[in-house]
């Protein structure tokens, strides 16, 4: 399964959660943008390594944060190919 | 059965703990070194009582670079985590001055950076499993008076337990909107091995400057931290829990 719909049904359900108004979801749209905050991010990271088993900012500050929704794809995609 | 990980859980305070927290229905698993006669012992009492659960888990937390590998190992054998006690630490005494500078490292890696980063791979645990077991969990950290008091020979002891309490305050912020609640416990001088340097003439001086004239036990500090896995210390978060008979009233 792409990691495309998973990253996308996680920031939903956890802004849902975290009751953050979220911006309609585009690869153009940045994250600082979106209306997750950094726990929202926290969270979704975490989920993401939970359930793809891969986490692409643990490794000691040499990856650049994503800016966009885009960018944050790209990077699970580039990860988990 | 909610799942609580107790740190240092085979013995003194962490063994009390573990088993006060099995007896209250949840599954236990006390990580140590090394299993003890007295884990066996109370797993032995809690299997035949039939509430709640104790396991022994073996692990030295001062390997930190296994930290993230442990808390996956332990979710996968035991399901998502609600709750965490960090409880290992070493007690090292000595006078500034004199003791090794290894020693000084050692004291603050195991009692700082071990439970900090147990703390991270836990929480994050507990972030991915919100989808399965909701919002909520519990983290009380094991501080000591002698993080916000003194005491001669424990200048380092004493540094990393009023940084955990430091910990548990901004921690507490940052996890309040997971539902997540953060304290500590603050015991006084307790009849444990980590004390067992004290002389008899220190403890009956401990004692008397104490407003109740005795020490806690090991159960008042399990008591305590059953408290605040309960549901009645729901809105307790962000706080420290002294229970030291009245020593530093």
């Amino acid at each position: 399964m792409s990691v495309r719909p998973i990253i996308l049904e996680n920031i939903v359900r956890i802004a849902q959660q975290q009751k953050k108004p979220l911006a309609p979801l585009t690869d153009e749209l940045p994250l600082l943008e979106s209306g997750l905050d950094s726990l929202c991010i926290a969270i979704l990271v975490a989920s993401l390594d939970d359930s793809l088993g891969v986490d692409p900012f643990d490794r000691d500050g040499d990856v650049a944060f994503p800016v966009t929704i885009g960018d944050l794809i790209g990077l699970y995609e580039h990860a988990t190919a | 059965m909610r799942n609580v990980l107790v740190t240092g859980g085979s013995r003194g305070l962490g063994l009390g703990m573990a088993q006060r927290l099995a007896a209250a229905g949840f599954q236990v698993v006390a990580l140590a070194r090394k299993d003890s006669d007295a884990l066996a012992a109370a797993r032995a009492q809690v299997a035949q009582e039939g509430r709640g659960a104790l396991h022994f888990h073996a692990f030295d937390l001062a390997d930190i670079d296994g930290i993230g590998a442990l808390v996956k190992d332990l979710r996968g054998a035991y399901g998502p985590f609600h709750g965490l006690v960090n409880n290992a630490g070493l007690g090292t005494a000595g006078i500034l001055a004199s003791m090794p500078d290894s020693a000084i490292e050692q004291l603050i890696r195991l009692n700082i950076v071990s439970p900090v980063t147990l703390t991270k791979y836990v929480v994050r645990s507990m972030m991915a499993a919100q989808r399965e077991i909701g919002q909520g969990g519990r983290i009380v950290n094991i501080a000591s008076i002698v993080g916000s008091t003194g005491y001669s020979g424990l200048s380092i002891y004493s540094a990393t337990k009023a940084a955990l309490v430091g910990f548990t305050r901004s921690l507490a912020r940052e996890l309040g909107p997971l539902g997540i609640t953060v304290n500590a416990v603050a015991p006084g001088f307790v009849d444990t091995e980590m004390t067992h340097t004290l002389t008899g003439a220190q403890r009956g001086q401990i004692a008397r400057r104490s407003a109740l004239q005795r020490l806690p036990t090991v159960e008042d500090v399990a008591g305590a931290v059953d408290f605040l896995f309960s549901d009645a210390a729901r809105n307790v978060t962000g706080t420290v829990m002294t229970i030291d008979a009245g020593n530093t009233a």
